[in-house]
C-alpha cells in the first residue's frame, strides 16, 4: 500500500523534483497533461489493444483492477499486514549469509565478574549472548546480567554522539559564592570531535589531571590509562561501588598482600560462607557457581556447604545448612569455628599458640551466641579440621563490609591459613587482577578536588554521584574542577555534571580485553559497527595524546584502539601466555577461542604466611537491636550498568520473587513484633539518615536484620530504570579506608501506609505435594531414589510413536542455583515481552521459563529450593485435546507445538495445563517495543501478536537449525549438537537436552539410569518430556526433618 | 377429584382476553415502559462501547490472568445460558406433560430464553484473544487442507450445543407466535402495522388446516426442544468436566449444571413475571399467584438439588482420595475466595428454603427478593466453579488471584442492558401471553358455580 502513496500526490508537482533540468515549458510548469504523457510513454500495456475504445478499460485490466481493489479493501479492512520492504545486500559482506548466524568470541565485564562469551549475530547485528565453553572461568555459563547486556546495546537512551555542556560556568554572587547549579543543557558536538578534543587538550596541558574509573577489565585498558597518566601526569583513581576493600585490607594485615585472591570452590569439600554471596553477587559468581556445583554433580561425593547468612542470599539458598545471623555475629562464626578447632580440639599448626589462644578466647561458645545447635557447630568444626587443604571459608561482599570488615577478613584469612587452605583453595598473590578499586580512592580523589588539585577530571565507567555515599561531597567538589569529562553512554547522575560527555562504545561495539583471573586473557571483540557517533575510551585518551604529542610512542601514534590492543598483546600478553608462538598465530588463536592462558596458579599458588599479631585487637562487635544489611542484587549488582534493561527488572529476584522494586526485608518474627504486613511502608533510620521502604517479610531472616538492596532509586538511568525503588547507597556510612554498608544499628518505624509489591509467586509452600523432591545425603546413600514417591500409572491408549527423534530435557535440582540466567536467556532467545509492574501485579508476566522457589521447613528458619519450570512437552498433553482450532498439536518428535497463526485465544489450553507454563498475550506487547530495541528481536522466533497463547518450544528453531546443520554435513545428529537457550546459559550445567531415542545421549541416561530422576506431577500422567533430578542436602541429618513446609504459608 | 383453581381469573370473555393481552402492543407505551427502555438502552449502549474497548485493546483489560485464564466472560456466559433453560422447560417439557398452567407464562419464559441465549452466545465469541478469527471455531469448508476444528475439544461441542439451542428455541418461540401475530394483523388499524404483522404471521388464516399443521409442528418442536434442555447445559458443563482442573474434573457436573440452570431460569422467570405483573396489571388475571407458587415450588426443589450437588462434590472430593481435588474443595470453602462460596450457598441453598411456607410462596415481595438472590447466587456458583478452581491448582508457585477490574463490572452489568432492552422491546411488540393458547384453558361460557356440568 505504501507504494501507491506516490499516486496520491497532486499532479501539479512534477515527479522529477529536480527542476533545474526540464525538457519543455510544460514540464517546467508541471502541466498534468505532460506529466501523464511522461508517465505513460513507455508503459502502455500491450493488453490495452484489446480495448476497442481509447478511453475504455481493457477487459483483463478491469478484472485485474477489480481483483486488486477487492484485495485492497479487504486488506484495508483488517489492517494487519503493513507493507514492509526487504532489500538484499548490494554488496554481500564476507562471512554473512542471510538467515545464518555468526558467532564471535568476546568478553563481558560487569565491574567485578568477567565472562568469556560468544555473541550470536545475524546479518551484522548481535542478538544473543552465549557462554564461551572454552573460557576456563565460566566454561560456557553466563549470568542473567550477561544475558541482558545485549539489550543495553540497543538502549534507546544511549547517547548518539558526544555532548558539550552549555553554560557550564557556575553562577557566582559578589562574594564569589556559587549560587546556582550548573544548568543541564547540552549541545551536540557530533561530528566536530576535533574542536572539542583541542579544547580539552588545552586544559589537559595545564596538568593536575585525574582519571576516575571503575574496575578495568584487562591489560590494554589498564595500559592505556597508565600511558595517559604518563603523558599528562595524571593520577588514576580506581573506585567501584562493590569494591573489595575488606579483602584488600584484610590481606594486607594478615599477609602483607594487597591483592584479591582467586578462589577454588571446585577443590573445596567443606565450604563455609559468612555473608559471602559467591553464587549470586560476589566477585565472579558465574565462575564460582560452576566450580561449586562441579563438586555436587555426583551426590555421593558432594561437598558440604554451610552458610551463615544475614541477608537471604543466593549463596545461602544453596547451602546444605543455612544459619541465619546478623552482621555483628560474623566474627563470632569465623573465630568461633577457629576457637572450636584450634583451642578446643587443639588442631592445626596454631594449636598451643598462646597469643592465638588469647585472641580467640572471647569467641568461645559461639554456637550459644548464635543461637544454634552446638552439635551442628562442633560437627562443622570437625569437618573443617578433617578437610584441611580442601575446605574453604569465605566472607565478603557488601553484607560483610561492616565496621569490623577488616577484622572479619583477618579472621577468615587466619582460619584459611590454619586449615592450610591458603595456597590450595585460596589462590593468593595474584588472583583477581581487575579488582583493585577501593572506596578510599574515591575519598582521596574528592579530597584532591576539594583542595583544588584537580583541574581536569576524566570519569570512565564510574557513577559516584549515584552509587557512592560521597555523592554530595563529590558534586560539591566538582565545582572546583575546571574541566570534567565523562565517557558515560548516557546523561547519568554523574555525567550530567560533565562539561563534555564523550560516550564510550558499548562493549559490543569496540575492542578490548580482559584478564579476569591472573593468567587468563580474553579479547573483547566488536560484533557490530558502532551504532552511533561514539568513540572508544582508549582512543579518546590516545587522541588527546596525539594532539598534545605527549606520551609513549604507541599511545600517541597508533590510529585505532584496535592497534593499541594488539600492541599490548604483542608485548605483555604474548610474553605471559604466548608459549612461544608467533604473534599473528597467537592473536588469531586468541580471537578464535576467545581466550588464552589458564588459571594455572603458578604465580601465587603457594601459601602465604599469616601474621599472627594481626589477630590481636579483634574485639567482638556489639550488635544493635536491628542491624542494617545492604546488599547488591543478583540481577543488577551495583545497579550502575544495566539499570535501564527491562528484562532484568521483570526477572523476579531469585529469593523474594519480587520484580520492579526494592524493599526492606524483615523476618517473620520482626514483622509480628512490629505488626507489619507485606508492603507496609516503614521508615528505617540509620544514624541521621532515613529511608522509607515497603516491607517484605522474608522467611529465614534473622530477627535483628533489616535488609535493603542497593542498585535501585536511579534518577538518570533512563525511562525504564528511573524512579524504581530507593537509592540505598545513601544509607552507608563512610569511615577511614572504606565505607560501612552493613551492620549499622537501625531503627524501624511503621508509617501506616501500604505499597503493593509485585511478585511473580504468591504462594511459597509446596503444601506437602511432591514438587521438588528432596532428600538428605544420608537418605540418598541408602536409597538413591529417596524423597521420590513413585506412582503407579497406566495408560488407556498406546501413546504416540516416536520413530525419529524424541526430545527430552533433564534439570538437575541439585546443581540449580536459581540464578535466573536461564530465564533471561530464554527471554532474549524467544523475544519474550516485558509487561511492567502493573501487569505483573495482575499476573500477566510472560516468562516461558520460570523458576519456582519454595520455602521448606520451619518458616522462621526456612530453607529454599528452586525449580525451573518450562513447558514439559507432555506426551499426553492436556493442552492439545482441548484446543478447539488445533492451534497446539503434537509433533512426531514429541514436541508440543504452538501454532500462533491458528490460535484464536480461547485460553482453554492454559486452564488445562497442570504446570501452567502457557502465557497469553493479553495486550499487543511487542508493538510497544521502542526503536532500536526491536533490533534485539531474534528473527528465528516469531513475535507474537495480541490474543495468542505462547509457551516454551524447547527452542524448536535451534532443533531445526541443528538438524539442518547435521544434514548439510551429511552426518547423523550428535548428542550435544542442539542446546536450548536455557541449557546454554546455565552456569552449572544443570540443564541437559537431547534425544531420548538415542540411548547414549546424556538426557536418555538421566531419564533411564539416574535414580534421582522424577517427573513433575507424575501421577497426573501427562507424561512430560522433562525430568527433574532430586535435590540432595549434605546436612548430616537422617531425614529432612520437615514436612515440606505445610506451615510455609504466605510470606 | 380436587378442584383446581382457575387458570384465568376475572370472568373474562375471549374478547376481554384479546384486549387485555394486546393492550401493551396496541396502545401508546406508558411512561414507565419508556423510562425503563431508555435506561436499558443506555446500559446496552454502554455494553457495546465496553465490548469495543475490550476487544480493541485486549483481553488484559479484564481480570483474567495467569493462572485464571477464564473469568467474567465465561462466568457470565454460563449464567445467561443457564437462565435460558427455564423457558424451554416451561414451553416444551411442560407442554408435553400437558401442564395447562404453563400457557400463561410460556411465551414470556421462552422470550427470556431466546434473549438470554443471545446474550450468552456473545460471550464465548468475545472472550477469545482474537475475536475476529472466531469463525475458525466453526467447521466450515475451507482451503486449509487437514486443518479443521478439533472435534475432541469441549469448546467445539459448545459451539454446536449453543447454536443448536439458540436456533431451535427461536423457531419454537416464533412458531408459537404465528397465530397471535395474525390476531394483531387482523386488529391492525393502520397499514404499516398490518403489513409488518402480516408478514410476521406468515399468511396465517386460522383455517382448520392451518391449525392442524400448527399443532403438529408445535408438538414436534416441543419434542425436539426437550432433549436440548438437558443437552445444552450438559455440554456447557463439559467445558469444565472434561478438563483436568481439580474442581472441574467431576462427573456430577452435567446433572448438577442442568439442575442449576433450571433453578436459575425459574428464578429469572419469577423476577420478570413479578415485574410484568406490576407493569401490566391486567396480566394479574392470567399470571396468577397460583402460577407463581408453582414456579416457586420448582425453585425450591431445584435449589435443593443444587445443594445436594454441592454436598456430593465435597463427599467425592474426600472419597476420591485425590489430594488435589480435596484441596480444591477445601480451598473453595475456606480459601481466599470462601466469601464467594458462602454467598453461593446462602443464596442458592438457604434462602429458597423460605418457600416451605405457603405464605412466602404466595407473597410477591418475598418471591421477588428470593428470585433476585437466586440470580445472584447462580452467578456466584459459576464464579466459584471457574475462579476458585483455577486460582489454586497443582503447583503452588502458580497460585494467584483474579484481577477483577472496572471492565469486568462493565461487561457483567452491560449484558443486563442487552437482555433488558430486548425483553422490553418484546413486551411492547409481541403479545406477552399466548392468546391462542390461553383461550382453550378457560371456562368461557361455562357456569362456574356449577362446575360447568350443565354446560
Amino acid at each position: 500500500m505504501s507504494e501507491s502513496n506516490h499516486d496520491q500526490e497532486t499532479p501539479k508537482v512534477p515527479k522529477e523534483t529536480d527542476n533545474r533540468y526540464w525538457k519543455s515549458l510544460e514540464q517546467w510548469a508541471g502541466d498534468p497533461e505532460f506529466q501523464k504523457m511522461v508517465e505513460t510513454e513507455f508503459q502502455s500495456s500491450p493488453l490495452r489493444e484489446e480495448s476497442s475504445s481509447e478511453e475504455g478499460w481493457a477487459r483483463r485490466e478491469f478484472l485485474k483492477l477489480m481483483g486488486a481493489s477487492l484485495a485492497m479493501t479487504s486488506a484495508a479492512g483488517c489492517m494487519r499486514r503493513p507493507v514492509q520492504k526487504i532489500v538484499p545486500y548490494n554488496k554481500q559482506p564476507e562471512e554473512v549469509t542471510i538467515g545464518v548466524s555468526n558467532y564471535y568470541t568476546s568478553t563481558y565485564f560487569d565491574g567485578a565478574e568477567g565472562l568469556g562469551i560468544l555473541v550470536r549475530t545475524r546479518e551484522g547485528r548481535p542478538l544473543k549472548i552465549e557462554g564461551n565453553p572454552s573460557h576456563p572461568l565460566n566454561k560456557g555459563g553466563t549470568s542473567a546480567r550477561a544475558q541482558a547486556s545485549i539489550l543495553s546495546l540497543y538502549d534507546p537512551e544511549r547517547l548518539q554522539g558526544p555532548k558539550r555542556l552549555l553554560q557550564n560556568a557556575p553562577q557566582k554572587n559578589v562574594k564569589g559564592e556559587i549560587t546556582r547549579e550548573r544548568r543541564m543543557s547540552y549541545d551536540s558536538v557530533n561530528t566536530v570531535y576535533q574542536e572539542a578534543d583541542e579544547a580539552i587538550v588545552k586544559v589537559l596541558k595545564k596538568g593536575n589531571v585525574a582519571v576516575l574509573t571503575g574496575h578495568l577489565p584487562g591489560p590494554s585498558n589498564r595500559q592505556v590509562v597508565a600511558d595517559f597518566a604518563q603523558a599528562f601526569g595524571a593520577t588514576h583513581y580506581v573506585w567501584e561501588p562493590l569494591s573489595y576493600d575488606d579483602i584488600i585490607e584484610g590481606g594486607k594485615a594478615a599477609y602483607g598482600d594487597a591483592s584479591v585472591p582467586y578462589y577454588r570452590f571446585d577443590k573445596a569439600k567443606v565450604i563455609v560462607s559468612v555473608d559471602c554471596d559467591f553464587i549470586g553477587t560476589w566477585m565472579a559468581p558465574t565462575t564460582f557457581s560452576h566450580q561449586f556445583t562441579s563438586m555436587r554433580k555426583d551426590p555421593k561425593t558432594m561437598s558440604k556447604y554451610v552458610a551463615f547468612d544475614s541477608n537471604y542470599s543466593l549463596a545461602g539458598a544453596n547451602a546444605d545448612v543455612r544459619v541465619r545471623i546478623k552482621p555483628s555475629q560474623q566474627l563470632d562464626v569465623v573465630l568461633g569455628l577457629a576457637h572450636e578447632i584450634i583451642v578446643k580440639k587443639s588442631q592445626t599448626r596454631f594449636a598451643g599458640n598462646a597469643s592465638v589462644k588469647s585472641a580467640l578466647e572471647p569467641f568461645a561458645g559461639a554456637a550459644g551466641k548464635l543461637g544454634i545447635d552446638a552439635a551442628l557447630f562442633e560437627r562443622l568444626a570437625s569437618d573443617l579440621a578433617a578437610n584441611r587443604g580442601s575446605s574453604l571459608i569465605v566472607a565478603g561482599g557488601m553484607v560483610a563490609q561492616t565496621a569490623h570488615a577488616r577484622d572479619l577478613q583477618v579472621a577468615v584469612n587466619f582460619l584459611n591459613s590454619a586449615l592450610e587452605n591458603d595456597g590450595s583453595t585460596v589462590v593468593g598473590g595474584a588472583g583477581m587482577r581487575s579488582l583493585t578499586g577501593s572506596q578510599a580512592a574515591l575519598e582521596n580523589l574528592i579530597e584532591a578536588m576539594e583542595a583544588g588539585k584537580v583541574t581536569t577530571l576524566i570519569i570512565h565507567r564510574a557513577n559516584p554521584v549515584y552509587a557512592s555515599v560521597y555523592a554530595d561531597r563529590f558534586v560539591k567538589a566538582l565545582r572546583k574542577v575546571e574541566l570534567v569529562i565523562s565517557t558515560a553512554d548516557r546523561v547519568d547522575e554523574t555525567s550530567r555534571y560533565a562539561d563534555y560527555i564523550m560516550p564510550d562504545h558499548h562493549p559490543m561495539e569496540g575492542w578490548g580485553d580482559g584478564e579476569f583471573a591472573a593468567g587468563v586473557f580474553a579479547i573483547q571483540q566488536p560484533t557490530i559497527r558502532p551504532m552511533y557517533d561514539t568513540r572508544s575510551f582508549g582512543l579518546t585518551l590516545m587522541t588527546w595524546g596525539y594532539i598534545a604529542d605527549q606520551g609513549p610512542k604507541d599511545f600517541k601514534s597508533l590510529e585505532t584502539y584496535y592497534d593499541y590492543v594488539r600492541s599490548v598483546w604483542r608485548g605483555d600478553v604474548l610474553a605471559k601466555a604466548g608459549k612461544g608462538k608467533s604473534f599473528d598465530a597467537f592473536w588469531d588463536e586468541a580471537l578464535q577461542n576467545g581466550v588464552v592462558g589458564d588459571t594455572n596458579p603458578a604465580n601465587g599458588g603457594s601459601a602465604r604466611s599469616f601474621k599472627v599479631d594481626a589477630l590481636s585487637g579483634i574485639k567482638r562487635p556489639a550488635g544493635g537491636e536491628y542491624e542494617l544489611v545492604l546488599y547488591p542484587t543478583v540481577l543488577f549488582g551495583d545497579g550502575t550498568t544495566l539499570a535501564n534493561v527491562s528484562w532484568l527488572h521483570e526477572t523476579p529476584d531469585p529469593i523474594t520473587k519480587i520484580v520492579w522494586d526494592n524493599y526492606a526485608s524483615v523476618s517473620i518474627g520482626t514483622a509480628e513484633k512490629l505488626k507489619l504486613k507485606q508492603g507496609d511502608m516503614i521508615e528505617i533510620k540509620v544514624g541521621e539518615k532515613t529511608a522509607k521502604l515497603p516491607t517484605h517479610i522474608q522467611p529465614g531472616l534473622h530477627d535483628g536484620v533489616v535488609a535493603v538492596a542497593v542498585g535501585y532509586g536511579r534518577t538518570h538511568a533512563g525511562k525504564v530504570g528511573n524512579g524504581i525503588g530507593l537509592n540505598a547507597y545513601t544509607l552507608a556510612t563512610p569511615v577511614k579506608n572504606g565505607v560501612v554498608f552493613s551492620g549499622q544499628p537501625a531503627t524501624i518505624t511503621k508509617t501506616g501506609s501500604n505499597y503493593r509489591l509485585a511478585a511473580t509467586q504468591a504462594h511459597h509452600s509446596m503444601e506437602g505435594r511432591q514438587i521438588v523432591a528432596e532428600a538428605t545425603l544420608k537418605q540418598y546413600l541408602k536409597n538413591e531414589s529417596a524423597g521420590i514417591h513413585k506412582h503407579a500409572v497406566f495408560s488407556l491408549w498406546s501413546g504416540h510413536a516416536y520413530n525419529g527423534h524424541k526430545w527430552g530435557m533433564a534439570v538437575d535440582l541439585n546443581t540449580c542455583t536459581g540464578c535466573a540466567a536461564c530465564q533471561v536467556a530464554c527471554q532474549s532467545e524467544n523475544n519474550i515481552p516485558v509487561v511492567g509492574k502493573k501487569y505483573v501485579l495482575q499476573g500477566r508476566e510472560m516468562h516461558w521459563l520460570r523458576i519456582d522457589r519454595y520455602y521448606t521447613g520451619d518458616p522462621v528458619n526456612a530453607q529454599v529450593v528452586f525449580q525451573p519450570v518450562m513447558c514439559q512437552q507432555c506426551d499426553n498433553a492436556p493442552c492439545e485435546t482441548v484446543c478447539p482450532v488445533l492451534a497446539t498439536v503434537h509433533t512426531s518428535e514429541g514436541l508440543n507445538d504452538m501454532v500462533y497463526n491458528r490460535c484464536v485465544g480461547t485460553r482453554y489450553c492454559s486452564n488445562n495445563c497442570p504446570y501452567k507454563v502457557r502465557r497469553f498475550n493479553w495486550f499487543n506487547f511487542t508493538k510497544n517495543i521502542e526503536k532500536p530495541l526491536h533490533l534485539a528481536l531474534n528473527p528465528d522466533v516469531t513475535v507474537r501478536s495480541r490474543g495468542v497463547m505462547e509457551k516454551c518450544t524447547f527452542c524448536v528453531h535451534r532443533i531445526k537449525a541443528g538438524k539442518a546443520q547435521a544434514s548439510l554435513e551429511k552426518r547423523e545428529l550428535k548428542d550435544g549438537d542442539i542446546k536450548t537457550a536455557c541449557q546454554q546459559a546455565c552456569p552449572t550445567g544443570g540443564i541437559v537436552f537431547g534425544d531420548l531415542n538415542d540411548p547414549n545421549s546424556e538426557v536418555a541416561k538421566a531419564f533411564k539410569t539416574n535414580k534421582r530422576a522424577y517427573a513433575l506431577l507424575e501421577e497426573f500422567h501427562a507424561a512430560p518430556a522433562v525430568r527433574y533430578l532430586s535435590k540432595i542436602r549434605n546436612n548430616d541429618q537422617e531425614t529432612l526433618g520437615n514436612d515440606h513446609g505445610h506451615k510455609g504459608g504466605h510470606a | 377429584m380436587m378442584k383446581r383453581n382457575e387458570l384465568v381469573l376475572g370472568d373474562k370473555t375471549y374478547r376481554d382476553v384479546t384486549n387485555d393481552i394486546l393492550k401493551p402492543v396496541e396502545e401508546f407505551p406508558s411512561k414507565g415502559w419508556v423510562g425503563m427502555f431508555l435506561g436499558a438502552k443506555a446500559l446496552f449502549l454502554f455494553y457495546l462501547i465496553s465490548i469495543a474497548v475490550v476487544i480493541g485493546t485486549g483481553m488484559g483489560l479484564l481480570g483474567v490472568n495467569h493462572p485464571i485464564a477464564w473469568g467474567t466472560m465465561i462466568i457470565t456466559f454460563v449464567f445467561w445460558i443457564g437462565i435460558g433453560h427455564a423457558g424451554t422447560l416451561i414451553s416444551a417439557v411442560l407442554f408435553l406433560f400437558r401442564q395447562k398452567w404453563r400457557t400463561s407464562v410460556a411465551r414470556t419464559a421462552e422470550a427470556m430464553t431466546v434473549f438470554a441465549v443471545m446474550t450468552a452466545g456473545l460471550f464465548p465469541l468475545m472472550h477469545t484473544g482474537r475475536p475476529w478469527l472466531d469463525f475458525w471455531l466453526f467447521p466450515y469448508p475451507n482451503q486449509r487442507g487437514p486443518l479443521w476444528t478439533n472435534f475432541r475439544s469441549p469448546l467445539l461441542w459448545d459451539v454446536f450445543a449453543v447454536s443448536t439451542y439458540a436456533t431451535v428455541s427461536m423457531v419454537f418461540w416464533y412458531i408459537g407466535l404465528v397465530p397471535d401475530f395474525a390476531t394483531i394483523r387482523d386488529r391492525a388499524k393502520n397499514k404499516i402495522r398490518q403489513t409488518v404483522y402480516g408478514a410476521l404471521s406468515l399468511g396465517w388464516r386460522g383455517t382448520a388446516k392451518n391449525w392442524s399443521h400448527y399443532e403438529m409442528v408445535y408438538l414436534l418442536l416441543a419434542g425436539l426442544s426437550t432433549p436440548l434442555v438437558l443437552s445444552v447445559h450438559t455440554i456447557v458443563s463439559f467445558d469444565f468436566a472434561v478438563s483436568n482442573v481439580p474442581g472441574w474434573h467431576t462427573t456430577i457436573f452435567p446433572p448438577y449444571f442442568v439442575a442449576g440452570a433450571i433453578f436459575s431460569g425459574f428464578g429469572m422467570v419469577v423476577t420478570l413475571m413479578t415485574l410484568v405483573r406490576i407493569g401490566f396489571p391486567q396480566f394479574k388475571d392470567y399470571v396468577t399467584l397460583d402460577h407463581m407458587e408453582v414456579m416457586n415450588k420448582i425453585i425450591m426443589t431445584t435449589g435443593m438439588l443444587v445443594g445436594y450437588a454441592y454436598g456430593s462434590e465435597f463427599f467425592i472430593a474426600w472419597y476420591s482420595g485425590n489430594a488435589y481435588e480435596k484441596f480444591a474443595f477445601i480451598n473453595r470453602a475456606m480459601g481466599p475466595y470462601a466469601w464467594s462460596y458462602w454467598v453461593m450457598i446462602a443464596c442458592n441453598v438457604v434462602i429458597p428454603q423460605l418457600f416451605w411456607l405457603k405464605k412466602f410462596r404466595r407473597s410477591i415481595p418475598v418471591m421477588f427478593v428470593v428470585s433476585i438472590f437466586v440470580n445472584i447466587g447462580m452467578w456466584f456458583e459459576r464464579f466459584v466453579i471457574t475462579v476458585t478452581s483455577l486460582h489454586r491448582d497443582f503447583l503452588p508457585a502458580n497460585w494467584g488471584m483474579y484481577a477483577w477490574s472496572y471492565w469486568d463490572t462493565a461487561i457483567l452489568l452491560g449484558s443486563f442492558g442487552m437482555f433488558l432492552t430486548l425483553f422490553l422491546l418484546y413486551l411492547r411488540l409481541f403479545p406477552a401471553i399466548a392468546i391462542a393458547e390461553i383461550k382453550p384453558v378457560m371456562f368461557v361460557g361455562k357456569d362456574k358455580k356449577h362446575g360447568g356440568h350443565h354446560g
